[in-house]
């Protein structure tokens, strides 16, 4: 055990020496988030003078409302494109030079996994600094925040997981992009992040219901918006569950693929 | 089992029902260098990638530094460094940083890391740049330091596979330079492919030459050369074929000849046991008495392109030649079909 996490421990290391010094990387992590909030923000902000628009939200401050979705979003965009280091990993020899090196296989995607979750982290530190200078307050204060970073890095976990285990199998990563895109927008706009579950027809509400997104942004909106409550260990239990079996998942299919 | 490398009935068969090693079997000395020689596609790299533990053969049995890796594979992958045919060096990070997580992912404490990665970096000439991000580094820099980072946990052995593809004549003169180096300095097994006849010439102690998933010969580059004749002479006549036919049979009669054939355009090929330059003059006064005119000679040693045509019925160029034609021909009855 303490092999697979000192092994894994150096394969995020590259992976996120190589995430600090791609510097366009970096400043797109800023700048992406910035657009949307600061563009979907003022776009909406109208919305809540409608009062039954504000009872539904739940909040008189769109971005408020909205915050928790970008949040979200933003880590989705980043961490399901974790598999595109396996290809070029397979691409350069690095992953064959991984396997010929007595460190243990399940670290390589762990550490990868591993990663991605402290990069969607980042992002939502960043994310959180702006909102709040865009004046949203987070009703739950610095403690509901680091619950809101521990979910958002859980999820970013899960993504890039998923990643990992569909691009080992994928020879180029233009394969990986095209699932990818076929996969994230239908997934985030049949969720709970730009819009509440309250406005949305029964069937799209249906199919937001067993969308892990909404799983995530659900208890991220209660402790931004609402407060603390029991409600949010029901998404955060969900999450963690799907954690768990992802991890297990790849785990299994990454084993699978290299000792063919 | 005092062998560095032993491969005992290897098979490798693809899912899709490609056979690219059909039982090789060899072993390696501890501190000899063995070159597996083969066109691209004979099934150089399967070999080596089951042998480290890569692939899984789908018969066979290999042992690393009398480990049998499939049941001790730990010790059998620190017994070996690997430097893989695609230069596997990390562009994003500075050449100490890869020689650095190399050390890391062999389980190494930072001490012997920086003072290894110190030794390995000076023997391949890269110690005043490993600051310096590797994708400002030339093809051979890459090269050398892929190599210097496979040495870092001191293996017994070396897998280098075709450690100078895609390197221009001077660089690749230099990294053979480094390889004779390990093995003289340090005593280090090398095993390495490669399609360059020259390049197993010069650095192997043994070689196998490989076609289509068998070896066909393994010996000495000078046994192998010996065995097929001495020396070769190589006539063009300037008389008619019908002519110059029975004054080839004559020479095949001659002492000291071991065959003497007709090719293509008017040209012969005489296989002479030794002293090929002495035969020159005679074949000469006899072709005056013949009134045979012999347009140019050449007389050589034989070449292990040489040995690969005679076991293989095929210079190494034809070879590869052969499977890029049969490449461009699949590719273009694709293009066809979707038309």
């Amino acid at each position: 055990m303490k092999t697979l996490i000192i092994d894994s421990y150096y394969i995020a290391w590259r992976e996120l020496k190589k995430y600090f010094r791609q510097k366009t990387r970096l400043i797109m992590t800023v700048v992406q988030p910035f657009i949307w909030l600061v563009l979907m923000g003022n776009m909406m902000s109208g919305l809540t003078s409608n009062p039954y628009a504000a009872q539904m939200l739940g909040t008189g401050n769109y971005l408020t409302f909205m915050t928790p979705g970008i949040i979200l979003m933003t880590v989705l965009f980043s961490s399901i494109f974790s598999g595109m280091s396996i290809i070029w990993d397979r691409r350069i020899g690095y992953l064959d030079k991984l396997l010929a090196a007595p460190i243990r296989r399940g670290a390589i995607p762990f550490g990868k996994m591993f990663s991605a979750m402290v990069q969607g982290g980042i992002q939502v530190i960043i994310i959180i600094i702006i909102a709040t200078f865009l004046g949203v307050k987070f009703k739950t204060g610095l403690a509901g925040i680091l619950v809101i970073l521990f979910i958002a890095m859980c999820f970013a976990l899960i993504l890039g997981g998923i990643s990992l285990a569909v691009a080992v199998k994928i020879k180029t990563p233009e394969t990986l992009m095209a699932i990818v895109n076929f996969f994230m927008m239908p997934l985030l706009f049949t969720s709970n992040a730009l819009f509440p579950l309250g406005v949305m027809p029964g069937w799209l509400k249906a199919i937001a219901k067993v969308n892990p997104i909404t799983y995530a942004v659900e208890p991220m909106r209660t402790l931004a918006v609402t407060g603390w409550s029991t409600s949010i260990f029901t998404g955060i239990g969900i999450i963690l569950v799907i954690d768990v079996l992802v991890l297990l998942w790849t785990q299994w299919v990454f084993k699978r693929a290299v000792s063919e | 089992m005092d062998k560095a490398i032993v491969i005992e009935g290897l098979k490798k068969t693809y899912s899709n029902g490609t056979e690219a090693v059909k039982g090789v079997s060899l072993a390696v000395d501890y501190g000899e260098v063995f070159g597996f020689l083969g066109p691209n596609g004979a099934g150089k790299s399967t070999t080596i990638k089951a042998a480290i533990g890569l692939l899984k053969p789908t018969s066979g049995k290999v042992y690393l530094d009398s480990f049998d890796i499939e049941k001790y594979p730990y010790e059998a992958r620190i017994s070996k460094g690997y430097a893989s045919q695609e230069t596997s060096v990390d562009d994003t990070l500075t050449a100490y940083e890869n020689i650095y997580l190399q050390g890391k992912f062999f389980h190494l404490a930072p001490k012997e890391i920086d003072k290894r990665a110190k030794e390995a970096l000076q023997m391949f000439g890269l110690w005043d740049r490993k600051n310096d991000l590797v994708e400002s580094f030339s093809g051979g820099m890459r090269k050398r330091l892929d190599i210097a980072s496979a040495l870092i946990h001191e293996p017994k052995i070396l897998f280098l596979d075709e450690p100078t593809l895609g390197l221009d004549i001077q660089t690749r003169h230099a990294i053979w330079d480094y390889i004779i180096n390990l093995q003289k300095n340090l005593g280090i097994t090398i095993f390495l492919t490669t399609h360059y006849l020259e390049e197993a010439d010069k650095l192997c102690d043994r070689i196998a030459i490989i076609d289509q998933g068998e070896i066909k010969a393994m010996d000495k580059p000078g046994i192998l050369k010996s065995n097929i004749g001495g020396d070769i002479i190589t006539l063009t006549f300037e008389t008619k074929k019908e002519k110059t036919n029975s004054f080839i049979n004559l020479i095949g009669k001659m002492n000291n000849i071991k065959s003497a054939n007709m090719l293509k355009n008017n040209v012969c090929r005489i296989v002479v046991e030794k002293n090929g330059d002495q035969i020159i003059p005679i074949i000469f006064s006899l072709a005056q008495q013949k009134d045979i005119s012999i347009g140019s000679v050449r007389l050589k040693r034989p070449t292990l392109d040489d040995v690969y045509l005679n076991y293989t019925g095929k210079t190494i160029r034809e070879a590869e030649s052969t499977k890029e034609e049969t490449k461009k021909e699949r590719l273009m009855m694709r293009r066809m079909r979707k038309k």
